[in-house]
Order: C-alpha cells, then structure tokens, then sequence
C-alpha cells in the first residue's frame, strides 16, 4: 500500500508499493504506467484515491473533458444540417445525426439551431476519431435524451464536482429537490442544464451549486442532513 | 493539434440573462452599475503590476532602453504597449498571432494613454535627436472572465506610475547609464491617470450594464468604452457592436464612469503609496494578495440556499420538545448523555464510567 493515499501528488511524482491483484493495477485519470514493477507516474495533481483492491485514480479541478464511450454528456450545437456539429468541451466538436432521435425519418426531423442543448450519450470516442453522439438507446428509446429547453440555463462546472453530485449517496441534489422545483441534467463533460418554474429558483439553484463545488463532500453531508428528513 | 474555439453562448443562457435583466438581476448579484471586485498587487520589479477584478486577472510589466528617436518627434521617447493574449487567459487564445481582440484592446489603450498625452514623453529625452528612453509595457492576460479593458488599463497605469527608470548622466560625448545601486532611480512623470471603462449595453441601448462578465459581453448588443481620468476629462470614448443608443444614456453614463474613475485612481494612489512605504521599510513583499488568499464562505451560501424551509423548521422544534423530557448529565471532560425519561418516572439508561476510564488512561 503506498503511504500518501488521500495526499496530493504532482505531476512527475511517483507512487510506489501499489497492490496488484492478479498481475493488475486499475488505473484512472491522472496516473501513467512506470517502467518499475508495482509504481504509477502522476500526470495531473490532485488528490490520490484508492478503492479496494487495485483502482487508482487521482482527483482535483479538472475541467477538460476528454470523450469516453457511454457518457452522458450536455452538448451545444455549433452547426446544424443533417449531421450535427456539438460542442462538448472536448478538443473534437463531436457529431450528432439527426437520425438518430426517438421517431426520427427522413422527412420528420427535430428542429435544433445553432446554440440549442442537447444531452446525449457518446456512441464512439476514439483518440484519432471524431466523437460521434446519439440521442436514443440500444432500443431507438428516447428516455431521457434529447433536446433541451430553451427557458433553463447552462452551467459549467468541474469534472470531479459532477461525479460528486452523480454519487448515488450523494445528497445535495435530493437536499435542493426538497425546496425547489426544478429539472437538471448533468454532463459527464462538466456542463450541467438546470431548469426551474421561476428565474430566481434556476439563479438559486445555480448558486447552491457552485458554492457546494468548493466545499468537501463531508461539509456537504453535514448540510444537507440538516435539511432532510 | 486540435484548435481551439471560442466557447459558443448556447440560447437558454441568453434567454435566461434577458430574462433576468427584465427582473433588474445579474447573475452574480450585482447591481446594474456596480463593479467586480478592484485588487492591485506589485512585484519584487520597478514596473510589474497584477490587476484582478473579479476572476479576471492581468499582469503588466513595463521595460525600457535606450532608442533613436522616431523622425516625427525628436525630443520625445517613445511608449510601445503590448497586449499580449495567450492560451493561459482563455483556451482560445492563441499566442504569436494578432487576433483582432488584441489590435482593438492595443489601440483602445494606446488611444486612452498614449494620445492623450498621460506619460511627459518630453523627459524620457536624453539626447535630441540621438538618444531617448523606450518604454514598452506588456500586459499579460492571465484569466478571461469578462471587461478584459478596464482590468488591462489599470494594470498599464499603475505598472506605468510604479515604474522608476535608471539615471542616466552624459558628460559631452558618452551617456552613462547607471544602475539602481549606484543611484536612485526616476519616476516616470504621469499628468493624467486616464481609465478605461466598459458599459455593456442591452436592449437597444435602454438596458446598461457597468463591468460586464464574460457572458454578459457575448449577450450584450453593444459595449461602449470610456477612457476618462480623475478629472473628469474623456480621453476615448468606443462603442463597439450594433445598439441605438440615446445621446442622453450616453452622458449619463459618463458622469457615472466619470465617478467610477476618480475612485480608482484614488485606489491607485494609495496602492502605489502603501507600496513606496513598504519599501522604505525595506520590505519587498512581492504580490501580497497571493498570500492573503481570502477564505470562501461556500458552505454558508449552500446554506443560505438550502435554508427556509417551513417543513424542516417544524419537525426541528417538535425534536426539541423531546429534548426538554430528557435530563442531560455530564460524563467526564467534553462529553455528556441525553437521559430520556421514561413515561413511569424510571430511568433505564445509567451513564457509563467506561468513558471516564478511557479518558484517565489516554
């Protein structure tokens, strides 16, 4: 077991002693392979994580987004035609058709302009392609892909911070949802749409959401109990 | 390498600013004609300035050698300013290329401190037709969150009064530069401190927003620039983008800018003055701000958010009503239990000494 887990490292740093089970380390974002047996070489500073048994991934500010198959993304369309041009923080605008929506044809398309949201999931990213989108799943089912409406807003916020709200027993969204109401999609990509009946809830709700992405997750806990029942 | 693209203003974010402006808010808070917060920090160097206001930050450093005059004026030194727009302000930027931001924000600035004669160029004369002093000033933009002008011209004034040159003494033929050790060095003498000043103006002009984020530039209709000094004198005046605006607005809001100016060139004095005292005292503590950090109040904002919620207050104050049934004792140092009573007068629950023992024991 390395002794910093849970310290920060820097880039160039090199993490010694890791577990190997079955000839295998599980390593995230942040580490690089090490030509000695059992160490990893830091790429990004931030926080070392560990989760039993092998995964290790370092955490901190990131806010560029690099395409990974499967994400769920919020992505701004930059041109439209029949294949969409969408910006999704990545240094690849990524391609959507507009085939592929629920109900799609060739006659009947959606009708998205430049600057319009989308939140689509990733169907390839590859390092030397362009990364394609899709708005439905494996059964052509819209769920809850698609278009955005227009009246939320668009947020951008830290990678790290979107994994920490998508946490399943993270509480701050349930702790909002007792007093708002309101819609949010999260992008793996760090772009988040909220969408509330009034302005000043999405402006609240903005604001709540930005102050908790300074915070440790252990503040927020503590907060949000405060608010749940 | 993949290039980078400006980042696209999707329409819900202009919907909801317009939206909001319509409630007299701005997303930050702010009032209509109020400004991000103002510091002003300087380096170990003669002439090195950082300027933040609010996450757009700047960093100015003014050099200077020895020239040829230009032909056209032969007893004036020369003032270059170099606005310099690298991938680290936003992603982009890109360095070595003239991108028409940097030649729009050179000249405005050249037009706001140059051409209204604020430098005495006269003195930077060493000798008339052979020798006189260039100073060049480079401002660096290191994060772009919105009115990179203002924060560009503070930086460029205040490096600019915070700037000594070394003496220079000439004795027939030679001119001897001497260096700082050897003798004092000499402010560059400053007439006028003009500012720039930025408006983003929205709905035709009816609408008029001081010190305009990043977002509120990309939404507004129209920017309207105004270079004045403390003494209430226009310098420039720039109205950038398409927007029909009253004469009327317009003096309104330079009487505000007017008012705006005189502050921060007050805040620029007294920066420059704490600066010259520090010396003295032989303290050179480059760039103060980076070591008084300020603190974030995150979580009393999430609070403040999160709070106000009737339900909860209900619940709260039914759970303190318990609590008064309960007797709370004392169990060693820092520590006590809740007893609760129980309906027939008995207590089940006895404070337990393990605690005590633990604590003696540690």
């Amino acid at each position: 077991m390395p002794e910093n887990i849970g310290e920060f490292v820097f880039p160039g740093d090199v993490v010694r002693d890791l577990k190997v089970v079955n000839g295998v380390i599980l390593r995230g974002p942040g580490l690089h392979s090490h030509e000695e047996p059992n160490c990893l070489l830091v790429t990004r500073a931030g926080k070392l994580c560990f989760k039993p048994p092998n995964v290790y991934w370092v955490e901190g500010h990131f806010k560029r987004y690099y395409p990974k198959k499967g994400d769920l993304v919020v992505g701004i369309i930059k041109k439209s035609g029949n294949v969409c041009k969408v910006d999704i923080g990545s240094s690849e605008v990524a391609s959507l058709s507009l085939l592929s929506f629920e109900g799609a044809t060739k006659k009947q398309k959606p009708d998205l302009q430049v600057g319009d949201v989308v939140y689509a999931k990733l169907l390839s990213a590859h390092r030397e392609m362009e990364p394609e989108l899709v708005c439905v799943d494996s059964y052509y089912k819209a769920g809850k892909l698609g278009p955005l409406s227009n009246d939320g807003f668009v947020m951008n916020v830290s990678l790290n911070f979107v994994n920490r709200i998508l946490d399943v027993n993270s509480l701050l969204l349930r702790a909002l949802g007792q007093k708002y109401v309101f819609e949010i999609a999260v992008g793996m990509n760090g772009k988040v749409w909220i969408n509330g009946q009034r302005t000043i809830d999405v402006l609240n709700l903005m604001n709540a959401l930005l102050a908790a992405e300074r915070e440790s997750n252990s503040n927020i806990v503590n907060v949000c109990r405060r608010y749940l029942t | 390498m993949a290039k980078f693209r400006e980042n696209l203003i999707t329409n819900c974010e202009k919907k909801f600013i317009i939206k909001n402006l319509e409630d007299h808010t701005r997303l930050d808070g702010r009032a209509f004609d109020e400004f991000r917060e103002l510091s002003i920090d300087f380096g170990r160097d003669w002439g090195c300035c950082y300027v933040s206001l609010g996450k757009t930050r700047v960093l100015a450093q003014v050099s200077c050698e020895i020239q040829r005059p230009k032909s056209s004026r032969l007893s004036e030194g020369i003032l270059s300013i170099n606005v310099e727009l690298n991938p680290l302000g936003a992603s982009h930027f890109e360095s070595g290329r003239n991108s028409e931001l940097q030649v729009v924000m050179n000249r405005i600035l050249e037009k706001c401190v140059k051409d209204s004669r604020a430098v005495d160029m006269e003195s930077l004369c060493i000798k008339i037709n052979e020798k006189v002093w260039a100073f060049r000033v480079d401002i660096n933009i290191l994060n772009h969150e919105g009115n990179l002008l203002d924060c560009a011209s503070i930086a460029l004034l205040a490096a600019l009064a915070h700037f000594r040159r070394p003496d220079v003494s000439c004795d027939g033929e030679e001119t001897i530069v001497h260096s700082y050790a050897e003798r004092d060095a000499i402010r560059t003498v400053i007439h006028h401190y003009p500012v720039c000043i930025t408006y983003a103006l929205f709905k035709e002009g009816t609408v008029v927003l001081a010190d305009p984020t990043l977002l509120e530039e990309g939404v507004a209709d129209a920017s309207l620039i105004l270079g004045i000094n403390s003494y209430k004198e226009v310098c420039t005046l720039h109205l950038g983008g398409k927007a029909l605006m009253d004469p009327e607005n317009i003096l309104k809001c330079t009487s505000k800018a007017a008012h705006r100016a005189s502050l921060l060139v007050t805040e620029i004095k007294t920066v420059l003055k704490q600066d010259d005292e520090r010396r003295v005292q032989g303290q050179i503590n480059s760039f103060q701000s980076f070591k008084h950090a300020q603190g974030t109040k995150s979580l009393d904002t999430l609070t403040k958010y999160l709070d106000q919620w009737s339900v909860q207050k209900r619940k709260r104050d039914s759970k303190r009503k318990n609590t008064e049934n309960g007797t709370v004792q004392p169990l060693g140092k820092g520590s006590a239990v809740l007893l609760p009573v129980e309906d027939d007068g008995a207590k089940s629950w006895k404070p337990s000494s393990d605690e005590n023992e633990s604590d003696s024991c540690s």
